[in-house]
């Protein structure tokens, strides 16, 4: 074979490579289990989508984001300046195999007295209706609120596309949310991930 | 002349170093087996002729388990109440979502005397490595899992949820302990039965 081609092969073959590289990474458009921790960026800092959720019946879970009544709420009505989201299935096994962890997580922030005002944390189940979250929160003793969304309405608004997804939000002080992290998939480490939330939250 | 070789070998060996990194990264980004499930279009609903109905004595059957063994409904005559749920195949998007909640709620069985069969169509070695990735590699199903393979379809044939391409409905059967069906649920194969149903099923089933 001529050189010429020779690189013209290895030109084309090179693009081709260059495609899968980068196009491989692209998930489904349906809602997935993910494991191992993968794609973690600060967010793109725009403003959250406003939603509503159910105030929680518990009085304790109530006072924990600093909520009163019955009907909706904002997650601007939270009473901290960052929430960290967990968007989870209760049919999702990487969400199941990472919830002592996570629920570690939310101990580790109770024991700060410098973040237990500070950072607050709710769940979402994916296309799980009330009855799957509770039975969900019931198993692993989850700590911190979890809300159902069955239509996969909310989540969809997130853009999420797997289970489990972290989504840090920050209070910018002007009555909106903005998003400063996202994260597809569990974490390895409780320190490091408190670490991570913690740096680009600007807590510190 | 020799530079130029080098140039477009370099270059080849650069594309084959960005395919296997691509391919690393899909495999990391999905969890090591989530890309492992095949996408299937949105299909039939249901496909299939009902044979039972609530109120009928349920038939008997023997399927070979994952587990090693065989498991017949009779063994549970009135000593458990049965749930068979069946799912259309392994590997799939919703029923690989499906048995990993069942497999939390072992709960909700026990507290109605209830026992769970999982069958597909599929051979025993898939369904070994599918039921294995739900629940880690140290664990396992608390459930039966059943494959209905061999002579293919028979059992989901006997229910009457054999779909025409071969693979089963998605559906539910509550047997007492009787062995008489108390509830039926051949749900849209596309959509997930909502565990709530289950539940409110199971609560009745020690009343029928």
């Amino acid at each position: 074979m001529e050189t010429s081609k020779k690189r013209l092969i290895a030109v084309l073959f090179f693009l081709v490579a260059l495609f899968l590289s980068g196009g491989a990474s692209q998930g489904a458009e349906t809602i997935t289990s993910i494991g191992n921790p993968t794609k973690v960026n600060g967010g793109d800092h725009t403003n959250f989508p406003v939603f509503e959720l159910p105030i929680p019946e518990h009085e304790s879970e109530k006072s924990y984001l600093g909520l009163s009544g019955t009907g909706t709420f904002k997650i601007g009505q939270i009473n901290a300046p960052v929430l960290l989201i967990e968007v989870f299935s209760f049919y999702c096994p990487h969400c199941q195999r990472t919830a002592s962890q996570i629920n570690e997580f939310y101990q580790r922030i109770q024991e700060r007295s410098d973040l237990k005002e500070r950072v607050k944390m709710i769940g979402i189940g994916v296309s799980n209706s009330a009855y799957e979250v509770d039975a969900y929160q019931e198993r692993y003793r989850v700590p911190f609120p979890l809300f159902p969304d069955e239509s996969i309405e909310i989540s969809q608004m997130l853009g999420v596309k797997g289970t489990p997804t972290f989504i840090g939000v920050k209070a910018d002080g002007k009555g909106t949310q903005k998003r400063f992290y996202f994260r597809e998939g569990g974490f390895q480490d409780t320190e490091q991930f408190l670490a991570e939330i913690i740096k680009l939250s600007g807590l510190k | 002349m020799r530079n130029r070789k080098w140039n477009w070998r370099h270059l080849l060996c650069l594309s084959v170093f960005l395919a296997l990194a691509g391919a690393a990264a899909a495999h990391g980004q999905s969890g090591g087996f989530t890309e492992f499930i095949y996408p299937v279009e949105k299909l039939k609903p249901t496909d299939s002729v009902p044979t039972l109905k609530v109120g009928d004595v349920a038939p008997d059957f023997t399927l070979p388990a994952v587990e090693g063994g065989k498991v017949s409904l009779r063994q549970y005559a009135g000593k458990k109440n049965v749930v068979i749920s069946f799912v259309p195949a392994a590997w799939t998007p919703v029923c690989s979502a499906q048995w990993p909640g069942y497999n939390i709620a072992k709960g909700l069985f026990d507290k109605h005397d209830a026992i769970l069969l999982g069958i597909t169509v599929d051979n025993i070695p898939t369904l070994y490595a599918w039921t294995k990735q739900m629940c880690g590699p140290s664990e396992k199903l608390w459930f039966p899992v059943l494959s209905d393979f061999y002579p293919h379809g028979a059992v989901a044939s006997k229910y009457g949820v054999l779909r025409s391409e071969g693979v089963s409905e998605r559906a539910l059967f509550i047997i007492n302990k009787k062995g008489v069906i108390t509830y039926i649920d051949v749900h849209d194969i596309n959509e997930r039965p909502l565990l709530d149903d289950l539940a409110k099923a199971l609560e009745r089933v020690n009343r029928q």
